[in-house]
């Protein structure tokens, strides 16, 4: 009886360690973001850095820019996702060759999709090309600057060819298995096929569609390399920003780009807590435990 | 019944239509840029290359650049990365799923922190405390972190297939004399090969895809692909970022595959 008692918390310290890890850099960034760094003799506790990051116009504007690229590319990802999943459900099409491909994004890394994405979207790219060809436009500056710009329609649509599977792919097994009993349950008591699917298989498949889009969402807010290789100068995407303040060589400044890490964090974080009361007011809705 | 069923093949067709979009999007991108990788000269506005040639992969290849070291770092650091990330994941679901252990709530959310914190900040938050490690840039430190991108994916897996193999045919070894080891191995084991090879291949994709917790962890001193490609992104280089793309996810594929044939194999010598 007794081993029964230690095996787990041997087998649990492991997997301890690893989020003492990420406890241990969540605080590092706190604490120095309050402009306590006792190495370089900085033993103040204040929000002078948060305040001061937050009142300056560039920041708020790359927060926006960030905001915009993660609101935009996971909500469209997110419908897209959900268009691509019912389409793989009602055909049947769970398994084989069409899901491989489906599968195909997820496994092609952020690098690799900015290739992609200026393989296609460059003003000198297929689709300028194929437009010239079609006589839609009569030279290449005159095809929409869609990467590098202001607009980051190229880092959004990037992160949707990515994302849009990865919400499909998260929401397969869910939604075949409801569609399968619940949703044929409604079609054999009448019900249209497309009732079906907006009153039942949807909703029901709500709680995997909302968490893949929190992942994505969060993704890219923080992500680096998308909005880095394609997207503007200025302003620049939050992470971006922050990374070009965390490098600067005075330590002394190291606070301000740490207090703009606890500012991702922290909207990170709330939106986390957002989708946990959205999650917890739509299962009391659709009733049953969802949660494990 | 006829306009129903006309209405269902009507509904069939528009799926199809999505599908079919779907799979020309994902795969256009692919096609070009496996073009560029022998493309000699594509002036605008061609719609195909002008000239082919090889040696660009050539010289990738066989050529002074260091790519089968790069190669082989990035294999190893996803390899260690896959194989612990799966241990402790399998670890870890035992503990909740078989031994019940107390905390089992707070260990499931403590799992998916990592999915909350972007991996920007935590790689910014993490460096100092690797540096006072010791592991600053370092193979071991470059590994670690990935493991915390990676970990929330294997845990997940892991906690699934343990919580549905359970443990009832494993006691049933041990009642009849099976020692808690050997009823492990040769019971319950097989039995979650496929969550371990589906956690394997996920953490596998997720250590060879970071860039950025590379960058910081490994100081630019650990070149994987994903880190070496970036300046040739950044130089417009074409030709040569295509190939690093396409060699990336080549590769990437390569080991994605073996897993996926071991689980069918698997799965399919339990029928």
């Amino acid at each position: 009886m007794n081993r029964n008692k230690i095996a787990p918390i041997l087998m649990i310290i492991p997997f301890l360690l690893i989020t003492i890890l990420v406890l241990a850099a969540i605080m590092n960034i706190l604490l120095q973001s309050f402009g306590y760094m006792p190495v370089f003799g900085l033993y103040d506790f204040t929000l002078k850095y948060y305040i001061e990051e937050l009142s300056r116009p560039e920041v708020l504007q790359s927060i926006a820019v960030s905001l915009c690229i993660s609101v935009f590319s996971s909500v469209i990802a997110a419908v897209l996702g959900t268009l691509i999943c019912a389409a793989l459900v009602y055909t049947g099409r769970t398994r084989g060759g069409m899901l491989y491909t489906v599968r195909l994004p997820i496994l092609v890394p952020h690098t690799v999709v900015a290739v992609f994405t200026v393989a296609l979207l460059a003003q000198t790219g297929l689709f300028a090309r194929v437009g010239y060809a079609l006589g839609l436009i009569s030279d290449y500056t005159e095809f929409p600057g869609l990467l590098y710009g202001t607009g980051y329609a190229g880092v959004i649509l990037a992160y949707i060819w990515k994302e849009a599977p990865f919400i499909a792919y998260f929401t397969l097994a869910l939604m075949a298995s409801i569609s399968g009993t619940l949703g044929e349950a409604a079609e054999n008591l009448g019900a249209s096929p497309v009732r079906s699917f907006f009153h039942i298989t949807l909703p029901m498949s709500m709680p995997a569609i909302a968490r893949g889009f929190l992942i994505v969402f969060i993704f890219a807010f923080g992500g680096y390399e998308l909005p880095m290789l394609l997207g503007a100068t200025l302003p620049k995407a939050f992470p971006v920003y922050t990374y070009i303040e965390f490098l600067k060589p005075d330590f002394k400044l190291r606070p301000y780009a740490m207090a703009m890490n606890g500012i991702t964090l922290i909207l990170s974080l709330l939106i986390a807590l957002l989708y946990a009361i959205m999650m917890s007011r739509l299962l009391r809705k659709i009733g049953g435990d969802y949660e494990r | 019944m006829k306009d129903r069923t006309s209405a269902s093949s009507k509904r069939n067709r528009a799926m199809n239509l999505v599908l079919i979009i779907t799979s020309i999007i994902i795969f256009l991108p692919v096609i070009v840029t496996l073009l560029w990788t022998v493309t000699g000269r594509w002036p605008w506005p061609s719609l195909l290359p002008e000239t082919y040639t090889t040696r660009t992969l050539h010289e990738m290849f066989f050529g002074s650049s260091n790519l089968w070291a790069i190669l082989w770092d990035s294999i190893y650091i996803a390899t260690a990365v896959a194989v612990l990330g799966t241990i402790i994941a399998l670890l870890t679901a035992r503990a909740t799923e078989i031994y019940r252990i107390r905390g089992r709530r707070l260990i499931g959310y403590s799992a998916m922190l990592p999915l909350l914190v972007p991996g920007t900040v935590f790689a910014m938050g993490i460096q100092v405390i690797l540096i006072r490690m010791g592991l600053g840039d370092t193979v071991t430190g470059v590994i670690l972190v990935h493991l915390v991108a990676a970990l929330p994916y294997c845990v997940t897996i892991m906690t699934d297939i343990t919580a549905a193999v359970g443990n009832s045919l494993e006691e049933q070894a041990q009642v009849l004399g099976a020692g808690p080891a050997g009823a492990f191995m040769h019971v319950t084991l097989p039995q979650l090969l496929p969550g371990i090879l589906s956690s394997a291949s996920m953490a596998y994709i997720i250590s060879y895809s970071q860039y950025f917790t590379t960058l910081l962890a490994g100081g630019g001193k650990v070149k994987t692909l994903a880190l070496v490609m970036v300046p040739y992104i950044q130089s417009g280089d074409r030709a040569l970022s295509s190939i690093y793309a396409v060699t990336f996810v080549g590769s990437a594929l390569i080991v994605f595959f073996i897993f996926e044939a071991l689980i069918h194999r698997i799965v399919g010598d339990a029928k």
